[in-house]
């Protein structure tokens, strides 16, 4: 099924790279590097060249910390979508935010997807997708609270719990309006889940792909990387790659990223081993 | 009759194909010619030889014929050693067997050195066989090139 990511249209075999932009003072991995709007706007172009397609626009980070209002959250974000949007046209623009009241403002700003990494904690994101014409991505993290750090946290099977979850709020989205070409899953690795909870949705991604439904992974430098090799932020990319490896293996479609050059090799070189897509250009021993 | 000669190369069989074609000009001269030859084609070529000839086929829709008729498809190629970077790294004498093999074609009347094409790594089974046909007369030359230390051509013949 082709893959319909509000303005943009994707091949049912393309594997799509969501760059990480963050318009906030504290995310873990970038410490406010792009808290300046021409910062954000900086980046956003420079991955743009890289090859990104998606670029994902969040104003509040996951973690505790100072409490961000709706009003707020959209100071950040709102008017920087509609930068972006009439910038980059061919651009594919994911916000993330897991309140309605966000989603349809940067709806009206040019968005394309709504990325609710809070698995549906606001009942109305859906019909704010279905309103502004977006995708949405349906997200895993076992009923917590946004802005909570999992605390003994424990499932029967976790990868049985991310696919009802997720399948359950894609069938949510659909029926309040969202176009079935526009619903995406993600088990979302570290939330609501613990490094071992995390790896075991990274083996055994198969059975989300299995759903039917695109899977987006967001891998790039989480702590279950980090306490799997005992490396801190900054020291974790090729754990993270060897994670997108698998991940890919298993046809994961969309990959939600700090480096985007990296990710891309790693996913092509993966999907040419798998036998999804050609070599570029192959001359050795059959000239 | 008519007679095409294209080289053996496997970077034209579809399951070798990237996502950019290394051999673009080349298979478009390729297509080109044997598009020309028209309906019952017998390839002259060694086994590996057939494989390309039988792709080139099926891409231009020509059918093939098994019986000795009008239109035959040669499949063969010089040396393979024509430089550092080539297959085989460089021989000196690669240049000048396939300057005679190449004058030797376009005049229609091929002449193979088998002992010294075999350590030059010259695909030349369909070339020899070509002499069955009897004097071709002088071709028309689509390509002529060695891109990768592979000496090919795509010629044609009527006569």
């Amino acid at each position: 099924m082709t893959l319909r990511l509000g303005r943009h249209a994707f091949a049912d075999d393309a594997t799509l790279m969501m760059a990480i932009v963050n318009r906030t003072p504290d995310s873990f991995y970038d410490r406010g590097a792009t808290w300046a709007e021409d910062r954000a706007f900086e980046r956003v172009a420079l991955v743009v060249e890289q090859g990104a397609e998606i670029v994902d626009i969040g104003g509040i980070k996951a973690a505790p910390g100072v409490e961000i209002d709706a009003a707020e959250e959209k100071s950040r974000v709102v008017d920087f979508v509609a930068r972006v949007r009439e910038a980059f046209p061919g651009l594919v623009i994911s916000v993330d935010t897991w309140r309605a009241e966000v989603g349809r403002a940067v709806c009206a700003a040019g968005a394309d997807v709504l990325n609710d990494a809070w698995g549906g904690a606001d009942p109305e994101l859906v019909d704010a997708a279905a309103e502004g014409g977006a995708a949405i991505i349906c997200t895993h993290t076992g009923g917590v609270t946004p802005r909570t750090r999992p605390y003994r946290i424990d499932y029967d099977d976790v990868v049985a719990a991310a696919v009802r979850d997720t399948v359950a709020y894609a069938e949510r989205a659909v029926a309040a309006g969202v176009s079935p070409e526009s619903v995406v899953i993600d088990p979302a690795h570290d939330f609501g889940k613990n490094t071992f909870h995390s790896l075991e949705v990274t083996r055994r991604l198969g059975e989300m792909v299995a759903t039917g439904y695109p899977v987006l992974v967001s891998l790039s430098n989480k702590d279950f990387v980090g306490e799997t090799l005992d490396l801190p932020v900054g020291e974790r990319l090729t754990g993270t790659l060897a994670a997108t490896s698998v991940c890919a293996l298993a046809g994961a479609r969309i990959y939600r990223v700090h480096e985007v050059v990296e990710t891309r090799q790693t996913v092509d070189m993966v999907n040419a081993i798998a036998g999804r897509r050609p070599p570029h250009r192959a001359i050795r021993g059959i000239q | 009759m008519k007679a095409v000669l294209v080289p053996g190369v496997f970077a034209l069989l579809p399951e070798y194909a990237g996502l950019e074609d290394p051999v673009a000009e080349l298979r478009a001269s390729c297509l080109d010619a044997v598009a020309w030859l028209g309906h019952d084609v017998v390839v002259v070529a060694d086994a590996q030889g057939q494989r390309v000839g039988s792709a080139l086929l099926s891409a231009t829709g020509v059918s093939t014929g098994s019986t000795p008729g009008s239109a035959y498809l040669v499949v063969g190629n010089g040396s393979a050693k024509r430089s550092e970077k080539a297959p085989g790294h460089l021989d000196e004498r690669a240049h000048a067997f396939d300057a005679t093999l190449g004058a030797s074609l376009r005049a229609g009347r091929p002449d193979v050195d088998a002992a010294l094409a075999h350590e030059l790594w010259a695909s030349v089974e369909g070339i020899t066989r070509m002499r069955e046909l009897g004097d071709l007369g002088p071709a028309q030359v689509d390509y002529d090139a060695d891109p990768f230390g592979v000496q090919y051509w795509v010629m044609r013949w009527e006569w």
